[in-house]
C-alpha cells in the first residue's frame, strides 16, 4: 500500500482527533499483543512479538570476552537491528540501512544509556565474570519480519522477552591467574542462569498527529504525523531514554506532557507484556 | 491457522478448536473426490482425448497434480484450480483500486493482479456531466479529476492489447473519499449480483471489490447528472482548495460525524476478524458479526481481540449448521 488519498487522510485525522481510530481503538490503546519465546533453539534466549501487523524477532547470545579497559567491571552489550525485505519491497538490499540504523540507536539509547554506560536499563555489572579479565558479551539482534507501524515499541517488547528467555551457562574459574595471563574457564552445558530482568524498561512511543498524541500508530497513521517521542520507561517510572523521531519541532511543554502521558501507559503496557511473557514461558515449557 | 496469532488462553483455544472442527465436519463431502493434493493421480479417460491444463504434469505416463486444490473438467480441458490463487479479473468485475500514475489520457490503478489496470480518460464521467468527446484541455486537467494515491470503485471492462482496461461511467463509480479502505485475501470475495451495499440504517456505503480491496465509508448521495446545476460546480472547487490551505479549525468541520464513524469502524474490524478467520465475506455475515459485537457490548476495538474472534468462529459453525438442517 503505497500511499493515502487525501480523503483517508483526513479520515485518519479525524479520527485522531475524535478518539476513534480506524480499528475503533482509543489514542491510547494498543493492539493485542502476542509473544512466542524460545523461537531460535540455537540462541541463548529469543522471541517473536506480534502487534497487529508488525512482527518482530529479538535473539539474544552470549560469548565470553573481555571487559574494555575503561570499563573492567562491567560486560558489554550490542543491539543492532535489521529489516528484512519480507517487510516492504524498499528493504531489499541497501534501502534499509537507514532504518535500520535509526531503531538500532534508538535501542541502545534507551536500553544501554550513555557511552559511559551510565543509565543503563540493563545491569551490565551482572555480566561480569572475573574482573578486568573475563566478561560475557551479549550479542542481541532484531529482525523485522513485517511492518504496520511501531517498530520500536515491538523490538524493544521483543528484546525483553528474549532477555527474560535468556540462559546465560554458568562459568566455573578453574584458577587463579596472575598479571596478564586469562584464568582457565569452565563453560557448563547444563546449568543456566535466568537473566535479571526486572530492570529492562519497556519502551513507549507517542507519535503526534496533530493537536493530539496517540500510542502503538499503525503504518498509515504514522505516515500523518508530525513527531513522534520515543521513552523507555523501568518499572520504577524512571526514564532510561528519550529519542525523538520527526521533522517538526515540539514545545518544551509539550514534550514534557508526553513524558507523563508515557509513564502512565507505560505502567499498563509494562504489566501486560509481563504477562504475555510469563504466558508464553508457560507455553514453550509444555 | 494461517495467520491467527492472537493471545488466546486456554479455554479459548479449545473453544476455537471445536468450532473449526465443526465447520470442517459441516463442509460438504462432494467436493473431497475432486480435491487433490501434488503429485496425486488426476482420474482421466485416457481413451478420449484430453488437454492438460494448469497444475498437472505427465509423469510415468499418468496424469499428476503439481499443485494443491480441486480438479475442474471445461470440455476436453482438465486443470487444477488453487484455493488461493492471486485474484483473476473477469469481465463485469466491480473492484476497487487506486491510482499510481497518471498518465497521458489514462490512469494506471494498482488492484491487487499481476498487472496494473488501465482506466482510459473516455471510459469515466466528466465532472461537469455533459457527454462530449474529451479535448486537449481535458487532458491536462486529468489530474483535477483523479490524483495519484486516490481511491477509485470502478468495472472490468476487458483485456485490451495493452493490458486490462476499466470503466467508471455510472454515477456509482468513481472517486471514494471519507472511509477507509481494507485489503483481505480475494478469494474470500465470491462473485455475487450485488457488491455496492448501501446501509441506511448506519448511513455507510460498503463496496466488496472482487479484487479483495473492500471500502467502508460514508454514504455520498449519487446525485443525478441531469439536475447538477452551475452551482454546484464552483462549489465542487472551493471545497478542493478549503481541503488544501484549511488551517485545523476548518478541518475539524469537515470531520465524519462520531456516530458514523462508530460504525465504519464497527464494520471494518467485522470484515479484519473474518478474514483472519478465512470465513467467505458477504454482506449478511458482515452485519451478524457487527450485531454480535454491539449485543455483546464490545467496545469497538476489541473487536479484534481473542474472545471476539472465538465468538464469531462459534457463531458461524452454528449458522451453517443451522442452514444445513434447513436445506
Amino acid at each position: 500500500m503505497n500511499g493515502l488519498s487525501l480523503g483517508e487522510k483526513l479520515f485518519v485525522q479525524g479520527g485522531i482527533a475524535q478518539d476513534l481510530r480506524s480499528d475503533g481503538r482509543k489514542r491510547l490503546t494498543y493492539r493485542p499483543i502476542y509473544v512466542e519465546t524460545g523461537v531460535i533453539p540455537q540462541a541463548n534466549g529469543s522471541a517473536r512479538v506480534r502487534m497487529g501487523g508488525t512482527d518482530v524477532i529479538a535473539s539474544v547470545k552470549a560469548e565470553i570476552g573481555r571487559p574494555s579497559p575503561l570499563q573492567p567491571n562491567k560486560g558489554k552489550v550490542s543491539i543492532y537491528v535489521d529489516c528484512s525485505p519480507t517487510a516492504a519491497p524498499v528493504f531489499e538490499g541497501r534501502g534499509a540501512e537507514e532504518l535500520s540504523t535509526e531503531l538500532s540507536v534508538a535501542l541502545q539509547r534507551c536500553l544501554l544509556g550513555g557511552k559511559s554506560g551510565a543509565g543503563a536499563g540493563i545491569d551490565l555489572s551482572s555480566l561480569i565474570v572475573v574482573e578486568g579479565k573475563v566478561c560475557w558479551d551479549l550479542y542481541i539482534d532484531g529482525l523485522v519480519v513485517s511492518s504496520d507501524g511501531n517498530l520500536l515499541d515491538a523490538l524493544g517488547a521483543a528484546i525483553k522477552a528474549a532477555l527474560s528467555n535468556t540462559g546465560i551457562p554458568r562459568v566455573h574459574v578453574a584458577a587463579e591467574a596472575s598479571g596478564e595471563d586469562q584464568p582457565e574457564l569452565d563453560i557448563s552445558d547444563e546449568e543456566f542462569l535466568q537473566f535479571d530482568t526486572s530492570g529492562v524498561p519497556v519502551i513507549v512511543t507517542l507519535t503526534k498527529v496533530g493537536r493530539h498524541y496517540i500510542v502503538d500508530a499503525t503504518l498509515d497513521e504514522e505516515s500523518e504525523m508530525s513527531s513522534a517521542l520515543s521513552v523507555s520507561i523501568n518499572r520504577k517510572g524512571l526514564i532510561c531514554g528519550l529519542t525523538k523521531r520527526g521533522g517538526a519541532g515540539l514545545d518544551p511543554s509539550v514534550i514534557l506532557d508526553m513524558i507523563s502521558v508515557a509513564k502512565h501507559v507505560s505502567e499498563q503496557l509494562t504489566d501486560r507484556l509481563d504477562s504475555e511473557i510469563s504466558a508464553a514461558e508457560a507455553v514453550e515449557e509444555e | 491457522m494461517r495467520g491467527l496469532k492472537l493471545p488466546l488462553t486456554q479455554t479459548q483455544k479449545v473453544r476455537l478448536q471445536r468450532a473449526l472442527e465443526k465447520l470442517e465436519a459441516l463442509s460438504t463431502k462432494a467436493n473431497s473426490n475432486a480435491s487433490v493434493a501434488i503429485a496425486d493421480t488426476i482420474p482421466v479417460n485416457y481413451e478420449d482425448g484430453f488437454l492438460k491444463g494448469h497444475g498437472t504434469t505427465e509423469l510415468n505416463g499418468e496424469v499428476v497434480a503439481t499443485v494443491c486444490g480441486v480438479v475442474e473438467r471445461v470440455n476436453k480441458l482438465v486443470y487444477v484450480r488453487t484455493l488461493r490463487a492471486r485474484y483473476k479479473p473477469e469481465v463485469g468485475d466491480i473492484i476497487v483500486g487506486r491510482v499510481i500514475e497518471v498518465a497521458p489520457k489514462r490512469w494506471r490503478l494498482d488492484i491487487n493482479y499481476s498487472q496494473d489496470a488501465v482506466l482510459m480518460l473516455s471510459s469515466i464521467n466528466l465532472p461537469d456531466g455533459i457527454q462530449r468527446r474529451r479535448t486537449a484541455e481535458d487532458e491536462l486537467n486529468m489530474r483535477a479529476i483523479f490524483e495519484e494515491n486516490d481511491v477509485i470503485c470502478a468495472e472490468v471492462r476487458g483485456f485490451q492489447h495493452d493490458g486490462l482496461h476499466l470503466q467508471a461511467r455510472s454515477q456509482k463509480y468513481g472517486k471514494l473519499q471519507r472511509g477507509q479502505l481494507l485489503s483481505i485475501p480475494s478469494y474470500l470475495v465470491k462473485r455475487r449480483k450485488q457488491h455496492w451495499h448501501y446501509l441506511d440504517e448506519y448511513g455507510i456505503d460498503l463496496i466488496l471489490g472482487c479484487n479483495g480491496f473492500v471500502w467502508v465509508g460514508e454514504h455520498v448521495e449519487t446525485k443525478d447528472e441531469m439536475l447538477v446545476d452551475q452551482a454546484d460546480k464552483p462549489d465542487s472547487q472551493t471545497s478542493k482548495t478549503n481541503d488544501h490551505s484549511t488551517s485545523l479549525e476548518g478541518q475539524e468541520q469537515t470531520y465524519t460525524p462520531l456516530e458514523t464513524r462508530q460504525n465504519i469502524c464497527r464494520i471494518a474490524n467485522a470484515i479484519r476478524v473474518l478474514s483472519m478467520l478465512g470465513f467467505v465475506v458477504t454482506i449478511e455475515v458482515v452485519m451478524e458479526v457487527v450485531n454480535l459485537g454491539v449485543s455483546q457490548n464490545m467496545d469497538t476495538h476489541e473487536m479484534l481481540g481473542s474472545e471476539f474472534c472465538v465468538l464469531v468462529a462459534e457463531r458461524e459453525a452454528e449458522r451453517r449448521s443451522q442452514k444445513k438442517n434447513k436445506g
